[in-house]
């Protein structure tokens, strides 16, 4: 303010006047503050759009798009798909990314919070199975969008994966990437036994592998020094376990829980034997010798993995652990290879497993056709980038198929970076159902329960297995009804 | 009653009203907002089926029919028990330790009350993370220390029987906020008072049993109260350490863990609801409690 104009106006701030404003100055912070910090990003449609747009039928329509997270390069990598779908010419502006939410937040819980306030984004990347939120009316189903697609269409996605969608007849998401499950090995410690070490010689029974197992298990009094393979105890994976031994979890077209069925307690206590004979029985002790459970990863203790340690001859995991391989705890050693599950004592054929990142839109979407559209692109031309920087298996027949880890080219070259992709990418054509139960984490945490209790020896298969059975499809019931 | 009414009646009073009513209302607004309205809404949704999608509908009592039924409940309930038992009474003992330490008067004590408080503003999530590290079964310090006397050191969060007393000593690490309190306590005690048990004869110990201590009995009191209120509530470290499964076999599941899986694993708010109106009926319980004892060994004034 300039001088003379202060001089002409009379300024006459009493305390209490001060004060009353100061309360009044309060209050607006304080409910300015209430918005929380956003992480998003704006792509290169947002400012190119017009502030105004024309009443007419050909003006672009605006749509935002939110995702769960990722590093930094995998949330621009989604901006970059974002801004070429938008000058694709296809009328629709993928204006916001929003690419994970703040630290102190949880992304399901401010898509929850948007979805209870009616105000959902236009598509997003869920990790829930659009089958649960199906189940609570929370999706928009897809099907006709589907059948008027360009890429989209049922028949280009493998039904193993697309049954994740599926919800009474309906179609809710779509599978945009699913890295399949498979067993990691390290061939040269096979070799150092003189035990052949390609694909086609790895056991193709559990019982052959636990044998195979017990070469490679020693222990030092109380503490494991070396692990074969760890007996099934994953909650997320007992779909495949199951599955190879003739079971299923979940029946997903009578929709009982079949947790307790033959097979199921069968192969549990199979692990438990396992455990008995090869890690004396004790859980705790061998978890507590080494990271043999972290399955390839730096474990929450800050363990350095057994399986890149060279200590343990093999690991489950899915295609993702690929491309984390070579990390500085990768030492002294360099030929892995990866092969199927082998068949359960009642089991006839192998099956393989799989975790997708989900595209869906929510109920209530103001533009579902648009939406549709940016992920119909996304799924197929969007795959290239975001495997760039999360080499996840895409799902979809026609987006490209001759894609691989660099990191893994980087180490072992081109041609076994190819044949191990697409070893995986194989694998999801015998994937079993999976995430099809519309109380899905339920059930996983019901069987987490059983599990540990089995393998600390507080119940036994049949037992633990029971209880599991019992409290989940009473859960599923009541969802039901 | 009758002055306020006589000063809303003055056009000053009324003003002055009216500033104070300003003043408030940021926390008046807050409390109505994040306060009031969650519990009211609770209350209504721990009676209805709610998933956030669909409008809530009403069921009467039934999610608290379905929470005495359910044996995940109990079970989280039950290491919540444990872990209030035990954290509370362990917290307030090393806290009235520390508190007794730092109100010596040596050299260089402020930077050790600074340093002692310090924990409790580092955030939870890596106060965690260092204890996990620090109670790591084969290399972790703690148990490499205990193996320097021949003992073979627990595995700690590896193994349900120890992962909840893992639980229970990484919440010592916030121990500086009840040891601030218990400081600030001290320093309020008259020297006067023990200096006249000193002159009757009283050594350190009778000094602190019968005079610090009943004059403590207040700050003990408020550090009570909190502290279970606290305990019950525990989220965070139980979360980093054992997820929304309780690893190791369940054992860190707490109750609020569970409350926050089923609404936000499940989708279930309705009888999340439910779950934590129970939390809040036993809390208010538990505290009633406690202040009905007070009479018995809580001092007020000197």
């Amino acid at each position: 303010m300039r001088p003379d104009l202060r001089r002409q106006m009379p300024i006459v701030v009493s305390r209490r006047r001060f004060l009353q404003l100061l309360g009044m100055s309060g209050a607006a912070v304080f409910l300015g503050s209430c918005g929380g910090e956003e992480e998003v990003v704006q792509t290169t449609a947002a400012s190119a759009s017009p502030t105004t747009a024309a009443p007419t039928t050909a003006a672009p329509i605006d749509i935002d798009f939110w995702l769960p997270g990722g590093s930094d390069p995998f949330c621009q990598g989604f901006v970059t798909v974002a801004d070429a779908f938008s000058a694709s010419g296809s009328g629709i502006n993928v204006t916001e990314v929003l690419c994970g939410v703040a630290d102190d937040e949880d992304f399901n819980e401010r898509l929850l919070a948007n979805l209870a306030a009616g105000t959902p984004p236009d598509a997003v990347i869920i990790w829930d199975p659009p089958v649960v939120m199906a189940s609570l009316g929370a999706l928009e189903p897809l099907d006709d969008l589907m059948a008027a697609s360009v890429n989209s269409k049922v028949e280009n996605w493998p039904e193993g994966v697309l049954a994740s969608c599926r919800w009474d007849g309906q179609i809710f998401g779509l599978p945009a990437t699913a890295s399949s499950y498979a067993i990691f090995y390290n061939q040269e410690l096979l070799e150092s036994k003189g035990i052949p070490s390609g694909r086609d010689d790895f056991p193709t029974t559990w019982d052959d592998l636990k044998a195979l197992s017990a070469e490679f298990v020693q222990w030092d009094g109380d503490t494991l020094v070396s692990a074969g393979m760890i007996p099934p105890y994953d909650a997320v994976e007992a779909a495949i376990w199951s599955a190879t031994n003739g079971g299923t979890l979940y029946d997903a077209e009578s929709k009982q829980v079949r947790l307790d069925s033959d097979e199921n307690i069968e192969m549990l206590d199979f692990g438990l034997q396992w455990l008995n004979e090869q890690y004396k029985g004790d859980w705790v002790a061998m978890d507590a010798s080494g990271n043999y459970l972290g399955a390839g990863y730096v474990d929450e203790l800050g363990r350095p993995p057994g399986f890149q340690g060279g200590d343990q001859l093999a690991v489950v995991n899915g295609f993702w652990l690929a491309a984390d391989m070579y990390g500085s705890e990768f030492a002294g050693w360099e030929r892995w290879n990866v092969a199927g599950f082998p068949v359960g004592p009642s089991g006839t054929s192998t099956a393989s497993g799989f975790w997708p990142n989900w595209c869906a839109i929510p109920k209530g979407a103001p533009n579902p056709e648009a939406s549709f559209a940016w992920l119909d692109y996304l799924v197929v031309d969007g795959m290239s980038t975001w495997f760039s920087q999360v080499p996840d298996i895409p799902t979809n027949r026609l987006a490209p198929d001759d894609l691989f880890p660099q990191s893994v080219a980087d180490q072992r070259g081109d041609e076994f970076a190819t044949d191990m992709t697409q070893f995986f990418t194989g694998q999801l054509e015998v994937a079993a159902p999976m995430w099809t139960c519309p109380v899905q984490n339920f059930l996983h945490d019901q069987l987490y329960t059983a599990i540990s209790s089995v393998m600390l020896k507080e119940a036994t298969p049949k037992e633990a297995l029971t209880l599991a059975q019992e409290a989940t499809q009473a859960e599923l019931d009541s969802l039901l009804s | 009653m009758a002055r306020l009414r006589r000063l809303r009646s003055r056009p000053l009073g009324r003003r002055e009203a009216l500033a104070g009513f300003l003043f408030v209302s940021p926390w008046l607004l807050a409390l109505v907002v994040f306060h009031l309205y969650p519990i009211v809404a609770a209350t209504y949704l721990s009676l209805s089926e709610y998933s956030v999608f669909t409008p809530p509908e009403f069921i009467g009592f039934d999610n608290y029919a379905k929470l005495w039924d359910d044996p995940t409940v109990w079970r989280a309930a039950g290491n919540s028990l444990f872990y209030a038992l035990l954290s509370v009474p362990i917290g307030l003992v090393v806290a009235l330790i520390l508190a007794l330490l730092l109100n010596r008067p040596v050299r260089g004590i402020g930077i050790h009350r600074t340093l002692f408080y310090m924990p409790a503003v580092v955030p939870p999530v890596a106060g965690t993370i260092v204890f996990l590290l620090l109670l790591e079964p084969r290399a972790g310090p703690l148990n490499t220390a205990i193996e320097t006397v021949g003992l073979d050191g627990p595995a700690w969060f590896q193994d349900p029987a120890w992962a909840k007393w893992g639980l229970i000593i990484l919440s010592l690490w916030g121990v500086g906020a009840a040891t601030l309190i218990f400081l600030a306590g001290l320093q309020e005690i008259p020297e006067s008072l023990l200096e006249a048990a000193s002159m009757d004869g009283a050594g350190p110990w009778r000094r602190f049993s019968n005079v610090t201590l009943p004059l403590l009995t207040p700050v003990i009191l408020f550090n009570l109260v909190i502290g279970v209120i606290y305990s019950f509530q525990v989220f965070d470290a139980a979360m980093i350490v054992g997820g929304t499964s309780g690893v190791p076999g369940g054992s860190t599941l707490m109750y609020m863990v569970h409350i926050y899986r089923t609404a936000f694993g499940y989708f279930d708010m309705g009888y999340a609801s439910a779950q934590a109106m129970v939390l809040f009926l036993v809390i208010v319980a538990v505290t009633g409690a406690i202040f009905g004892t007070t009479r018995r060994w809580v001092y007020e004034g000197v």
